[in-house]
């Protein structure tokens, strides 16, 4: 899941400047599930767009802003769309480039793009993976240094934890403690043993 | 120490090391910073030069180094961390440092940008100090990261470091993946209980030279400070107290170095001074403990 976090709205504001049709398209998937593009997040949008005198003519929600068929799969759902001079888009940063990639109009976002990180319950969880390209989680038990530690270590932990905590923040375990717990209770700590070449940042 | 020879065959002899740091300048103007360097100039077996330490914007410890060099003083320890540059950065800088005639390196992972003044930079870490390790030990070998031949290979004395504490089942495993790649010397965090330090000696279970870490004790804020924050720290509460009642306590710090000193003389092969702030007691705390007359 894409973790998001909604952009101040005073920094939406400029990029809709002169725009005398906006369009705004949600997305029902990862931002609904952060409550940062999901329908209750999209009608919010226009309400408060509405109230500062920016014209909002209509809005979509597609099931992922990141997945469109086209820009007429777009036009089924509401063909206000086809009248839109600015989309806004309620998504990730996949999803506005995506929306922008099908439209020939001015296309911006509402969101910060944070991490890939996951939903256990109702607790997100940022940060789970950064999508290298090149995954060997299975050296780790299923927990990625290379993703949930700050300096990408692969070889063990730095010597800033204290206290089992992070260097970075105190509020988040060293990601080397939940690695050790976990192959300790496998009886997998000799495999730590191996030294980890340097990632193929190329794929 | 001080005997003739470089740091690299001193670490191979049996004299007792003193190395102390010095941190690079914080502009462009490296008087002060040399001045520091000349207070243990006469006495250090190495003078160690940070690099942008805290996470914060200092000369770069490649110029300053050279700098040093120029001042007098031949052998300088680079320290260099994987925060700042990519792959392709620190070999370029480790080919510099070997042209210029630096002769030692000091690896470490370094501390996150958002602990210094810079908070908003971009951590690179595209090596964490296993692989740094690793390139350099093939570019001794004449060959860069990526296998292509270099037109001479550099000849760098390298050191690691290391947290001294037998306990961290992982920094211990990650300090022998270290010294897998031909390391010429150990420098610990900084030691206040000399018996956990044996310890860890007993564990590394290298013939690898170590230089325990010192850090004279100033104040009970620091004190306090050190305990509650730094890694790898930690402080036994009978020095704590010591500091805590002391009328002087940057007198007591300073004897509490030199006991620290005079006890970890016939268990490793050196000290590693690092003062917070200027080298100013470092030559009474080495003649407080017998190591200087």
């Amino acid at each position: 899941m894409i973790i998001t976090k909604p952009k101040p709205f005073e920094e939406i504001l400029p990029y809709l400047e002169g725009k005398k049709n906006i369009f705004i398209v949600g997305c029902n998937v990862c931002a609904a599930k952060m409550k940062t593009g999901g329908e209750p997040e999209v009608l919010s949008m226009v309400d408060r767009l509405t109230a500062q005198g920016y014209p909002v003519i209509g809005w979509v929600m597609p099931t992922a802003a990141c997945s469109i068929r086209s820009f007429d799969h777009l036009v089924e759902k509401n063909e206000k769309i086809r009248e839109a001079d600015a989309i806004l888009v309620m998504g990730c940063g996949s999803g506005t480039s995506v929306i922008a990639a099908v439209s020939d109009v001015f296309v911006t976002g509402t969101n910060e793009t944070v991490s890939l990180g996951g939903c256990l319950g109702a607790n997100p969880s940022k940060n789970l993976c950064i999508m290298c390209g090149a995954c060997n989680i299975g050296d780790f038990t299923g927990i990625c240094p290379n993703a949930r530690c700050p300096k990408f270590q692969m070889n063990g932990p730095c010597g800033g934890s204290k206290n089992h905590k992070c260097e970075v923040s105190k509020e988040n375990d060293c990601v080397w403690y939940l690695i050790e717990q976990k192959m300790d209770s496998l009886h997998m700590i000799p495999l730590l043993k191996n030294v980890q070449m340097p990632k193929d940042h190329a794929v | 120490m001080d005997s003739k020879g470089t740091f690299k065959e001193k670490l191979q002899s049996t004299q007792f090391l003193v190395t102390g740091e010095i941190p690079s300048p914080k502009g462009a103007d490296a008087s002060s910073a040399l001045k520091n360097m000349r207070q243990i100039q006469g006495f250090a077996d190495a003078v160690n030069v940070t690099d942008n330490q805290c996470a914060t914007l200092h000369m770069s410890s490649l110029a300053f180094s050279r700098l040093v060099i120029d001042s007098g003083y031949p052998d300088p320890v680079m320290q260099m961390t994987c925060r700042d540059r990519n792959r392709l950065g620190l070999q370029a800088d480790l080919l510099g440092a070997a042209a210029l005639g630096i002769p030692n390196i000091l690896v470490m992972s370094g501390d996150h940008p958002k602990c210094g003044d810079h908070p908003t930079a971009k951590a690179v870490y595209d090596l964490d100090s296993v692989q740094l390790l690793k390139t350099i030990e093939q570019m001794k070998k004449g060959y860069s990261l990526s296998g292509n031949s270099l037109s001479k290979a550099p000849d760098f004395c390298v050191g690691v470091v290391s947290n001294a504490d037998p306990g961290e089942r992982l920094q211990m495993l990650k300090l022998e993946k270290k010294l897998s790649f031909g390391v010429d010397f150990i420098q610990t965090q900084a030691v206040f209980d000399v018996e956990k330090f044996k310890e860890f000696l007993e564990l590394a279970d290298t013939d690898v030279s170590v230089l325990a870490g010192i850090i004279p004790l100033r104040s009970t804020r620091m004190v306090r400070h050190m305990n509650a924050n730094i890694p790898g720290i930690s402080i036994p509460k009978e020095l704590c107290e010591r500091i805590y009642n002391a009328e002087d306590p940057v007198s007591e710090g300073v004897a509490i170095a030199a006991e620290l000193i005079e006890q970890l003389k016939p268990v490793c092969r050196g000290v590693h001074i690092m003062p917070v702030g200027a080298h100013t007691n470092t030559e009474k705390i080495l003649k407080k403990a017998h190591i200087l007359d």
